[in-house]
This record gives structure tokens, C-alpha cells and sequence, in this order.
């Protein structure tokens, strides 16, 4: 008892983020009663700016090697350290949006940053949960708060029934998941994923329990059902078939600047989880290469999602007209891309799942903005009102063609980078399953690059609808549109650097 | 009494009654109650296993996973009437299919 | 001259971030409209001068007689994916590397707007946003000199995507009324031939490995186990190694490779049945547009098939000579027929180059060396040549703002030098001997009769049907009464004569002298012919 006392209190140390965004929710919901009068937008941001620069400062001076913190609740490693930046970026990202958003009233900006904080903590845990119970913790955490955050603008109808739906399927889900714990639980004695690594490989064996559950078939069903139970609770986060349901409809519900952070970041903590989830509990290094060590066919299963995932969202997307609508659909056929990097169960897949996160959210993010600049501009989500964007705001248009083309997938673009790692890691493992989801993922490309397309004919090859004047782009705006582009450019160009981090916290998972 | 299967069997079937809820009664406050039902199934199940384990002794962990439970349901209901709080607010009805004005 | 080839890929892309740039810096300048545009298009012409000069430095210092590659720039570009800057030019490539330049450069000149007829109801296109278009232009260019000089299959793909970006503007922009759906069509054709390209490339990355004789390594020596390097590639599948790799399907390996390489290919080629996004995409491309996709573009299909589908999978490549033979027969019968059927000038162009194409998948699956260069030498004489058609249709369109054949009447009388020129084109591309066409052509079927003698039959016969609707077409628009409409019809202009006088003086060159072309090419084609008709 003492010991594991001291256990906790030796791990404070490690959680320094942790601490600092737990510190910045609270000063937030302060300091937001404190800023009155003219100043109070910008004195607001940039509390929310020192809070992420404090928590990315306690992120760098935080060591990343691999050891358990309180009790193996929570697991340090670079895979966590990974997904700590990705959503700190996703954050000030998202900061940069609110800054001149119209949606985000004066009055409630604090509100919306502190509780913005809230759920980036909880993504920080999710990304770092080393036990199942940390997990369905660090999960209700973001989803409780993203359900406030999505009905952000309680006098609207539209986000208000946003936000109900999204609290309906979250609590659907999270219960599924809740019940698929229990089965893990059950079937293995404990929650802590180090621990249900090498009971999940010793199962089958184990005549036991075969015999108390009635046969060793049915211990098995018991296990796959668990397993799918709690992808059920990771998959509504990663907007991924069945449990994609709420994405549309929150995606034009939600106030635009949450829209952006919801299509990125919840959606990378899934990832996150069910990286950790897959990795630490059901493979295992072995000659360079993973080896599933469980009897369920867990890549099969993934494979599958991806590949209806991927299908559904893109063809879904093609019949879209309102934007939000179109880029949630969109944002379902990327969490079916990405599951291939899952699926192909290997460490190159699990790096190019990092890697496409990372170059995700650049060109979602940019893209949302856009349509956060033509929401707040022209009030139009429709299509419609990007036609002749290009001579109205020439900037904006080539930065959201630039975003689209890479969304595609298209060099010499990041989202280029990202696609060729999921293939490849696909390919490497070789066989024809493989190459059937890889081809169904390529045929997807192409099919996605139809509706991005409608896009960019709207914005540049249509006149403009109407009275179309040239749109005022703020500098905050132009700032991130370049930085965004020059990010896709670069890391289209030159991913040395995103690979090595992504091998590195890949490795990480599989060294402890 | 040494097998768990018969708690283990009425949390199924709590679990099947909470998710059948969910998909056939259409007012969210009903809705809701469902998730909960789910959610206590997912309790009763911690403590089956905690009591009775399919190997080695009784532990007090799935009792400690249920008080998280039960803390994190209170939570998520009240987020959740809020949420419905806010949409009567504006639509009069709490009625899933009367909410339309997000295109399907 | 060390990085010749860097020099000429990136002389275009520099010349586009310049305009870029120009762009970007105008509010800072304060420049009129005007000066912007100007500026731009000198730009234009300079880079892509250059980069046409430098390949024609390559032409003089290639040696034909090697085999390898020559004017070699390689380094490692992303470690961890042994993924190298690896470009160089060999027999296969070189021909098309300076076609490239040359074309380019002709269309750089054919985008300048001097001596237009101006019409206030149809504004020249190549006065709308000057410096995007010349951009993209430039950038076209770079990336289409790249793919025929890259030798890292990596670096091939994306300099083959590079292209696309540039390319679906160009058209949907600046074209015709149904530009949008020229665009888009030709845009989501390359584009799903090149997904299935990707898989492809990546699986042979995976199935490449050390063999006894041929070490994999990187540029600076790193040994590695898997590559991307073309060559390397050749080597392995020349040694057999991908016949012996993993079925996919049932099928063998190689195989099914080979299919999705070469259906990426044959999209651009483009070979029946899909060839549909052409004729859109000419019709609705703006000329110097059509001058590039019909000149270089098309190539870039035979020149894949060539370089990769030919080169590294040789064995494969020999089980489907009998298909590709056919598919190219049908397309030069398909495509004649279709053209007789035509009422738009420009689509029986299209057209043509389909039938055209044709002739170099034929000439290319019989796979005697004959046969290989003639295939490789109709790629030139129709790049220059169906350069040099899309010309003279824009010349007429600019004037008149329609291109049926039936709205014209007795032209010849009042626009002789026009008339002079067109029936050169015409004559060069329906294979008049003395005119290049009939060089290639002859090759192609003298080489190939051994092997397929019921094919080449049938093709030879297609020819007179191309005589046919050619002369058809001269008979319509050239003799007979003058259409009153046309009377005050101006003739060719001097910025028309820079571009037609050029491409028609080599059309009657390479006609009485193709071996000049053929040097460069047969070392190479040679020894690939070797390869391909077994080595054993």
C-alpha cells in the first residue's frame, strides 16, 4: 500500500501536461469572469496560448521513456509524447480559428477555451491510458465535454440537436464499450493492458476457462465479442461504420471551430487507443516484424470496418452539397483509410497511421477553416457559395484547392506521404487480402477525388454566384492557410523527419 | 452458487433491453434511460467477475471499476439532460424523429 | 556539363515559382496589370528555352552507342524508404526528353497572345490570368520532362501525379465550353489508372531483394533491401526474380503487376477502351494545351510501357504480346474508322492520334528491333506532327471561332500559305513517303509482319482509310467554292509561322533523315529487344 502510494506520487512528475492543462481548465474558467471590456477576445486567447505553450514546455522537459505512471493506469512512452503534440497542435490550430470566429460569442469564449482545454487533457489520457478503465475514463471525459461543446450555441436549433445526437450514440457507444470491458475483465482477471497482453496470448491454452464458458469455441466468441464491443466505443470517436452515425449530423450541427478540432482530434485519441489497445494487448515484436498473438482475427476484422468505412463515406460524400455535411463524410472515408494502417498489423502500419494524423490535420483542419472564413463571410455552407471563390478571395481558394488535393491524396502534397505509407504498409505485408483492401483503398482515392473536385470546379472554374465582392481574409487566417500549405508542401516533399518520429514512438510500444 | 453465469446472464439481458431501448424508443429522455440500463448491466457484470472469477481469488478491482461507473453515468446524465434541456428549449419536443433540421 | 537533366526539369519549375512569386509580390511592387503579364511571359519563354536548349545540348552529347544511363544526377531523397533523386537519360528516354523540350518550348510560343486577331465577343484565351496560366504551364512542363528522366520509381510517380494537378486547370480554365467535364473526365481517368500504378510500384518496391549479381544499394553506397531504383528493378525481373514471387489471386505475381502498370499506361496512351477522356479534353483544351497532351503526354503511356512494363517485367510482357498487339491494331482501326465519322476539325484530330497510337503498341509487342524503334520513332513523328495539326486548327479557331469541317469551303484560294501548311501535316501524318510519318509506319510494320502478319495486314489497310478522311477533309475545307463567310480571312501570322514553319521543316526532315533519331534509340532498344525475345 505504502509502496504503491509512492508509486502515484513518483509519477506526478512524469504528468507535468497533465497537470498544466488540469491547472489552465480551471484558470480559464477563472480568468474568464476576471477579462471584461474591449480587450477580453484577445486577452482570452492569449491565456488559452500561454496554457498550451506552458503545456508544450512541460511536454519537452518531460522524459518519453517507456515506464508505467500510477500504477500502470497510465503509460509514458513516445507514442503518447506522439499524440500529446498532435493535439497541442490540434488545440492552437483550432484557437487560431475561434480568434475571429462570429460563431464563438464574446461572452462565452472563455467557457469554450476552458472547456476546449478539458477535452484536450482528456485526450492526452486517452493516448496514454495503460489500463481499460483509463480508457472508458479518458473517453467520457472528451465525450462529456464535446457534448456541451457541440451544443455550444444553445439558442440554435441546429447545434443543440447536434449535441443530442451526439450525447444518444456516445452513450450507446460508451456503454457498448463499458460492457466489452467487463468481458475482458472476466475473461482475464484484470484491466491493465500489460498485464491482458500475455493472458490474451496464454487463452486459448488455458482448458480452464474453456471449460467454465463452455467449450473452448464459445471462450473464443466470448473474446471476439469483447474485442468488437470495445472497438465499438474507439470507433465512434474515430467516426468509423457502424458508429458513425452522429458524424454528419454534429459536423453541421457544432459550432465550425469545434467541427474542425472534433474532425481531428477525438478522432486521433480513437486512433491512439486502439493503437495501444492492439499493440500492447494482442501483438508482439517478434524478427522485426508483429505478430498477432491472439486467436481472434483482429486485422481481418479491422480490414473489414476499413474497407466499408472507406466505401461508405466517400460514397455517401458524393452527393453532398453542404460542406460540413460533405467534409464529415469525407472525415469517414479518411477513418477508413487510416484502419488500413491498423489493419495491416505491422510497425510500418502503425506508423503510417501516425503519419497520416499528423498530415491529417493540416489539411482537415485548413479545410474547415476555409469553410469557417466562407461561414463567417458570405453565411453559405453550400457549394453554391464557393463558386468564383477564386477571384473573390484568391488566396483562400488555392489554399483550400491545395487542402482538397491533398485530402486526395496527391503528391506533390503530405496527404501524398500518408497514403503511400498505408499502402505500403499493406503491401509489405503482401497476400491477396492485402491487396484487395489496398486496391479498395486505391479505388476509393479516386472516387474521393470526385466530390473534392466539385469543389475546386465551384471555386475556380465557375463565375461567382451573384454579387460576389472580393472577401476580406484575416491576417490570423492568411498566416495559418500559408502555414498549412507550406506544412502539406514540405512534408510532401521531404517526410524523413515525420517517418523517424513516427518509427520512434512505434517503437516505443513494442519495446517495454 | 460457484459459476457467475447466472448474474452474468441477467446483465446480457439488461444489456440487450438497454440497447433495444436505445434503437426502438425514440424520445430521448427514454433514450436515455436505456444508456443507463446498459451501463448497469456493464456494473453487474464488473461484480460477477469480481466476486466470482473464472480464476484465482475474489479482487476488489471490478468493485472499484463499478463506483467509476456509477460516477461517470451521473456525469453523462447530467450533461445529457442539460443537452435535452436545451433542445425542448428551443424545439418544444424531445422526440428523436421530430428533430429534422440536420439533413439526413 | 554536370546536372544537365536537373537543370532542364527545373529550369519550367522555376520559371513558375517565379511568376509566382511575381504574383505575390505585386501588391508589395505596386505593378500595373500589364507590366505583371509581360513579365510573366518572358519569363515563360525564357525557362522554357532554356530547358529546350539544354536538351538539345543533350543531343549532341548523347552517345547512342551505350547502353546505360548518361548525364546520371542521383542522390538518396527519404532514407527510410531508400527513395533517391535518381535521374538520367538512356536510349529509351532521350528521344522523348527532347521531344518534351521541343514541344514545350513551341507551346510556350503558341501561348503568347502577339499578332491575335483581337474580337471583343471571343477574347483570346491566353489574355485571361495570364500568370496562372503560364504557371501551370511551366510547371507542366517540368514535371513531364521529369517522368522521362526519372529513373526512382518513386520520383517517376510523383513527377507522373506532378502532372495532373497542372494539367485539369489548364483545361478547365482556359478550354472550350465543356471544359469542366473535359477536365474532370481526364482527371479521374489518369487518376484511377494511376492509384492501381501506385500499388503496383510499391509491390514491386517489396518484391525487389538482393540477388547473386545484383546488389541492391543506395546512391552512397548504403546497402539496402529494398529499391526503387529502375534500373535495379530491370536487372531483378530481367534475372526473373518477380515470375517466382508470391500468386496474388491465383494469378502469377508478375503478371498482375504488369496489368495494373499497364492499364495506368495504357489510360494516357490512350488505348481503346479507354480512350474516351481524349477527344473531350483535345476538343475543349486550348491549343498549346492540345499541342502538349497530343505531342508529349500520349508518350508518356508508351513511354512507361516501354521503360517499366517492358523493361522490368519481361517476362509477363511476353505473355501478353498477343493482347497488346491486338488492343494497338484496334485502336489504329477504331481510330480511322471513328475519324471518318467526325464533323469537328479537332476531334478528327483526336482521333487520329488515337489511330496513331496505335501503330506503337503494335510495333512495340512484336518486339524485333525493327519493330521497337519504328514504334519508338512514331512516338516522335507524332508528337511533332500532331503538334503541329493541333497548331493549324487553333490557327483557324482563332479566326473563325468554330472548327467544322462542313462550315468551310475553298480556303485554298484565300489563305494559300495555310492551305500549304495543313496539307503538309496531313500528308506527314497519314505516312506521304519523304514525310516522317511514313518512316515510322514502315518500320513498325516492316518489323512487325514476321510476327503478326493477319495484324499488320489489317492495319496497313486502315491506312488508306486514313488517306481517306484526310483527304476528304482537304476536299471539303480547301477546294470547291469559297465559303462567303471567309472572305476577308486572314492567313498565317508571324508568331503561327514561328511554331508551324519549325515543326513542318522537321516533319520533312526526319522523313528523308529519321536516323538521326534512330542513333540515339536503337543501342538501347536493341539490347531490350534482346531481353524481350529471351535472352536464352
Amino acid at each position: 500500500m505504502e509502496a504503491a502510494i509512492a508509486r502515484n506520487l513518483g509519477s506526478l512528475g512524469a504528468f507535468l501536461p497533465e497537470i498544466v492543462l488540469s491547472a489552465g481548465v480551471l484558470a480559464l474558467f477563472l480568468l474568464d469572469l476576471v477579462f471584461r471590456g474591449e480587450g477580453r477576445r484577445g486577452r482570452l486567447t492569449w491565456a488559452f496560448g500561454i496554457v498550451l505553450a506552458l503545456a508544450a514546455a512541460a511536454l519537452a522537459v518531460t522524459p518519453s521513456s517507456p515506464r508505467g505512471l500510477f500504477n500502470g493506469m497510465v503509460v509514458q512512452d513516445g507514442l503518447g509524447t506522439f499524440f500529446k503534440w498532435l493535439f497541442l497542435a490540434t488545440a492552437a490550430y483550432t484557437a487560431g480559428i475561434v480568434v475571429h470566429s462570429k460563431e464563438i460569442s464574446r461572452a462565452r469564449l472563455g467557457e469554450f477555451y476552458a472547456l476546449l482545454l478539458a477535452v484536450l487533457l482528456g485526450m492526452d489520457l486517452m493516448a496514454v491510458s495503460g489500463d481499460l478503465l483509463m480508457v472508458y475514463l479518458s473517453l467520457e471525459l472528451v465525450s462529456l465535454v464535446s457534448y456541451a461543446l457541440a451544443g455550444f450555441r444553445k439558442d440554435d436549433v441546429r447545434s443543440a440537436e447536434a449535441s443530442l445526437k451526439y450525447v444518444i450514440y456516445g452513450g450507446v457507444a460508451s456503454g457498448i464499450m463499458l460492457f466489452g470491458i467487463s468481458y475482458m475483465y472476466g475473461l482475464f482477471g484484470t484491466t491493465d493492458l500489460a498485464l491482458l497482453g500475455p493472458k490474451i496470448k496464454a487463452f486459448s491454452g488455458e482448458v480452464f476457462v474453456a471449460q467454465t464458458l463452455g467449450g473452448a469455441t464459445a471462450a473464443q466468441l466470448a473474446l471476439v465479442v469483447a474485442v468488437m464491443f470495445v472497438l465499438a466505443g474507439v470507433g465512434y470517436k474515430m467516426a468509423s461504420v457502424p458508429w458513425h452515425m452522429w458524424c454528419p449530423d454534429v459536423y453541421e450541427g457544432a459550432p465550425t471551430p469545434f467541427t474542425a478540432f472534433l474532425s481531428v482530434g477525438p478522432k486521433a485519441a480513437g486512433f491512439a487507443v486502439a493503437l495501444r489497445f492492439f499493440g500492447v494487448g494482442f501483438t508482439e515484436a517478434a524478427g522485426g516484424g508483429l505478430v498477432n498473438t491472439a486467436t481472434v482475427p483482429w486485422p481481418a476484422i479491422v480490414g473489414i470496418l476499413a474497407a466499408i468505412t472507406m466505401t461508405l463515406g466517400n460514397i455517401t460524400a458524393l452527393g453532398q452539397t453542404n460542406l460540413k455535411r460533405l467534409l464529415a463524410y469525407s472525415s469517414i472515408a479518411h477513418a477508413g483509410y487510416l484502419l488500413m494502417g491498423l489493419a495491416a498489423a505491422s510497425i510500418l502500419g502503425f506508423q503510417s497511421v501516425l503519419v497520416y494524423l499528423a498530415v491529417y490535420l493540416f489539411m482537415n483542419l485548413g479545410a474547415f477553416l476555409v469553410v469557417a472564413i466562407m461561414a463567417a463571410r458570405t453565411g453559405g455552407e453550400d457549394i453554391s457559395a464557393y463558386r468564383g471563390l477564386v477571384r473573390r478571395a484568391p488566396f483562400t481558394a488555392i489554399a483550400f484547392t491545395v487542402f482538397l488535393f491533398s485530402l486526395t491524396g496527391l503528391p506533390p502534397l503530405a496527404g501524398f506521404t500518408g497514403k503511400y505509407l498505408l499502402f505500403a504498409a499493406l503491401l509489405q505485408q503482401g497476400g491477396s487480402w492485402y491487396v484487395a483492401l489496398a486496391i479498395v483503398g486505391a479505388i476509393n482515392s479516386a472516387i474521393s477525388l470526385y466530390y473534392y473536385l466539385r469543389i475546386v470546379k465551384a471555386m475556380v472554374l465557375e463565375p461567382p454566384a451573384g454579387a460576389g465582392g472580393p472577401i476580406e481574409v484575416p491576417r490570423t487566417y492568411g498566416a495559418l492557410l500559408a502555414g498549412s500549405m507550406a506544412a502539406l508542401l514540405f512534408f510532401g516533399l521531404f517526410w524523413s523527419p515525420l517517418y523517424g518520429a513516427s518509427l520512434r514512438a512505434t517503437q516505443a510500444l513494442f519495446r517495454g | 452458487m460457484i459459476l457467475p453465469s447466472a448474474y452474468l446472464v441477467v446483465g446480457a439481458l439488461l444489456f440487450g433491453l438497454g440497447l433495444c431501448g436505445v434503437l426502438v424508443r425514440r424520445n430521448a429522455l427514454t433514450a436515455f434511460m436505456s444508456v443507463e440500463l446498459m451501463l448497469n448491466a456493464a456494473n453487474l457484470t464488473f461484480l460477477a467477475f469480481a466476486r466470482h472469477p473464472l480464476r484465482g481469488a475474489p479482487s476488489l478491482d471490478g468493485s472499484a471499476i463499478a463506483f467509476f461507473v456509477i460516477a461517470v453515468a451521473a456525469a453523462e446524465a447530467s450533461v445529457g439532460l442539460a443537452v435535452v434541456i436545451a433542445v425542448f428549449r428551443s424545439r418544444g419536443t424531445v422526440e428523436i424523429d421530430a428533430l429534422r433540421s440536420l439533413r439526413h | 556539363m554536370p546536372h544537365l537533366l536537373t537543370y532542364a526539369i527545373f529550369a519550367p519549375l522555376a520559371g513558375s515559382a517565379a511568376i509566382v512569386l511575381l504574383v505575390l509580390l505585386r501588391p508589395l511592387l505596386r505593378l500595373p496589370k500589364e507590366q505583371v503579364d509581360s513579365a510573366s511571359r518572358l519569363f515563360a519563354l525564357v525557362s522554357s528555352g532554356l530547358s529546350f536548349a539544354l536538351t538539345l545540348l543533350l543531343w549532341a552529347q548523347f552517345d547512342g552507342a551505350r547502353t546505360g544511363p548518361q548525364f546520371v544526377d542521383h542522390a538518396v531523397w527519404i532514407r527510410g524508404f531508400n527513395i533517391e533523386y535518381f535521374v538520367g537519360a538512356d536510349g529509351i528516354s532521350i528521344a522523348m526528353i527532347i521531344l518534351s523540350g521541343l514541344i514545350s518550348f513551341i507551346a510556350t510560343i503558341a501561348s503568347m497572345p502577339w499578332w491575335v486577331h483581337d474580337d471583343p465577343q471571343h477574347p483570346h484565351f491566353s489574355k485571361r490570368m495570364v500568370p496562372g496560366y503560364l504557371a501551370l504551364l511551366l510547371l507542366l512542363q517540368g514535371a513531364m520532362l521529369g517522368v522521362f528522366c526519372a529513373l526512382d520509381f518513386f520520383l517517376f510517380y510523383v513527377f507522373w501525379e506532378l502532372m495532373l494537378l497542372p494539367m485539369y486547370f489548364l483545361i478547365g480554365i482556359w478550354g472550350g465550353p465543356r471544359k469542366e467535364y473535359a477536365a474532370i473526365k481526364f482527371f479521374l481517368y489518369t487518376l484511377a489508372g494511376s492509384v492501381l500504378m501506385l500499388l503496383a510500384v510499391i509491390g514491386l518496391y517489396y518484391g525487389s531483394r538482393s540477388i547473386p549479381g545484383v546488389p541492391l544499394a543506395l546512391a552512397d553506397g548504403t546497402p539496402v533491401q529494398h529499391t526503387f531504383n529502375m534500373l535495379a528493378l530491370a536487372q531483378l525481373g530481367q534475372r526473373g526474380l518477380f515470375q517466382t514471387l508470391t500468386s496474388l489471386f491465383g494469378y502469377r505475381f508478375d503478371r498482375v503487376v504488369w496489368l495494373a502498370l499497364f492499364i495506368g499506361f495504357a489510360i494516357k496512351i490512350p488505348m481503346f477502351p479507354f480512350h474516351t477522356w481524349l477527344p473531350d479534353a483535345h476538343v475543349e483544351a486550348p491549343t498549346p494545351i492540345s499541342v502538349i497532351l497530343a505531342g508529349v503526354l500520349l508518350k508518356m503511356g508508351g513511354y512507361g510501357i516501354l521503360r517499366v512494363n517492358f523493361g522490368i517485367l519481361p517476362e509477363a510482357t511476353r505473355f501478353f504480346a498477343d493482347m497488346i498487339a491486338v488492343f494497338g491494331t484496334i485502336n489504329i482501326v477504331y481510330g480511322a474508322f471513328v475519324c471518318l465519322a467526325q464533323k469537328d476539325l479537332k476531334k478528327l484530330i483526336a482521333y487520329s492520334s488515337v489511330s496513331h497510337m496505335g501503330f506503337v503498341l503494335l510495333g512495340m509487342a512484336a518486339f524485333t528491333p525493327q519493330a521497337l524503334s519504328g514504334a519508338m520513332l512514331q512516338m516522335w513523328t507524332h508528337g511533332i506532327v500532331s503538334a503541329m495539326l493541333f497548331l493549324i486548327v487553333g490557327v483557324l479557331y482563332d479566326r473563325a471561332h468554330h472548327r467544322e469541317i462542313e462550315g468551310f469551303g475553298g480556303l485554298a484560294a484565300r489563305v494559300p500559305e495555310y492551305t500549304a501548311l495543313m496539307g503538309l501535316a496531313f500528308f506527314a501524318s497519314m505516312g506521304l513517303p519523304g514525310l516522317c510519318g511514313f518512316v515510322s509506319e514502315f518500320m513498325v510494320f516492316y518489323g512487325t509482319f514476321a510476327v503478326y502478319q493477319t495484324l499488320v495486314i489489317v492495319s496497313a489497310s486502315a491506312v488508306i482509310i486514313t488517306a481517306s478522311y484526310y483527304l476528304w477533309t482537304i476536299q471539303r475545307m480547301f477546294l470547291g467554292k469559297l465559303n462567303e463567310k471567309y472572305r476577308d480571312l486572314a492567313d498565317v501570322n508571324w508568331r503561327e509561322r514561328l511554331t508551324l514553319y519549325p515543326l513542318g521543316a522537321l516533319s520533312i526532315f526526319f522523313g528523308f533523315y529519321p536516323q538521326a533519331v534512330l542513333d540515339l534509340v536503337n543501342g538501347s532498344l536493341q539490347q531490350m529487344s534482346h531481353v524481350l525475345r529471351g535472352a536464352f
